[in-house]
């Protein structure tokens, strides 16, 4: 197979993430308004989303936003929920060996799951080539690069007609973040064999938020439901 | 004064995020991860969504809590657009009943 050229292989990265990248587009807009909603402007929305680039995190910190902002709980959510992306990043170890560190920098910067996902089913398509051509760099910048500009502008476009809308609640939009959380969670679903830790959370979490004020449900019920995961080991199969 | 904390709260999650990207591909590039870390980090993501539901599951009732069991029917088949515009749907009839 000839060599396309990095240009050719950018475009076909962005042809074929686009059906996922305008997808990203509604999210936005409901997270920016969410987000304008709890009292951030335009800059800090774009701020946060262009600099974290990881909606679901991005979400549960809106979810949870206070004034003054609790920069504890903050990072604990962001680094339990992106906690994720230290598996992914280690999927992608021995296709990314052969090219530049500054790439390979650069190019985990903008991964977020579906760019992954999408890179991933281009890796699988091209395993006939040598390991270090597997995975296509311009391809995979043309994937994940419309992804994050998409993703940082809508955003900023939703703080921008969020404050417009007024109070969400009258067009039901908070439930639009809880519904991602849902879908997400459907996606994570382990098996019933494995569902112990989601009990634990669920649990741990519930009796905390009866109990006490404030986010402590979310710590309790994410240190349960590791901590079972813990103990009950590796996942032997299903 | 706030506004100073907003941004460090920004910085702050820039920073774990980018950690997590690459962590595994700076630390895990020579041994594989196995046995209860992985169980512990595949359990995390899960945990932690299902616990940011809490007030939303426990703390909904009457036409709320039956918008939300609509989104929970809607998430266990559909894909994420339709689930949030019916979930969004619901949410507002339910409004409209309460008021």
């Amino acid at each position: 197979m000839p060599a396309a050229s990095p240009a050719r292989e950018a475009r076909r990265g962005f042809v074929t993430g686009l059906p996922v990248t305008a997808a990203f587009i509604p999210f936005g807009l409901v997270l920016g308004a969410s987000a304008a909603q709890k009292g951030l402007s335009m800059g800090e929305v774009f701020l946060m989303t262009a600099l974290n680039f990881a909606g679901g995190s991005e979400m549960a910190v809106i979810q949870v936003w206070t004034w003054p902002p609790n920069i504890l709980l903050i990072a604990l959510i962001t680094l339990l929920i992106n906690s994720r992306h230290i598996l992914m990043g280690a999927t992608l170890v021995p296709y990314l060996r052969s090219h530049s560190r500054r790439n390979c920098l650069i190019a985990l910067y903008i991964m977020c799951d579906e760019s992954w996902a999408v890179a991933h089913a281009d890796i699988r398509r091209r395993l006939h080539l040598p390991q270090h051509a597997c995975l296509s760099l311009p391809f995979y910048f043309g994937v994940a690069a419309s992804m994050y500009v998409t993703w940082f502008t809508s955003c900023t476009l939703g703080a921008c007609i969020g404050p417009v809308l007024g109070d969400i609640r009258v067009y039901g939009l908070q439930m639009a973040i809880p519904a991602v959380f849902l879908v997400i969670l459907r996606g994570l679903w382990p098996g019933v064999r494995h569902a112990l830790p989601w009990l634990a959370s669920l649990a741990a979490a519930g009796l905390t938020w009866r109990a006490f004020p404030g986010a402590w449900y979310i710590l309790a019920g994410s240190v349960a439901g590791i901590a079972a995961a813990w103990l009950q080991g590796e996942k032997k199969n299903g | 004064m706030d506004e100073y904390f907003v941004l460090i709260a920004i910085l702050v999650m820039a920073s774990v995020t980018y950690l997590t990207r690459i962590a595994g591909f700076l630390l895990l590039r020579n041994r594989p991860l196995g046995g209860r870390l992985a169980a512990a980090l595949e359990a995390a993501p899960g945990s932690i969504f299902l616990a940011l539901l809490v007030p939303t599951i426990f703390g909904s009732r009457g036409p709320d809590l039956a918008a939300l069991a609509v989104t929970v029917l809607a998430a266990l088949r559909l894909p994420m657009l339709p689930t949030v515009l019916i979930g969004i749907g619901a949410a507002a009839l339910a409004r409209l009943v309460l008021s």
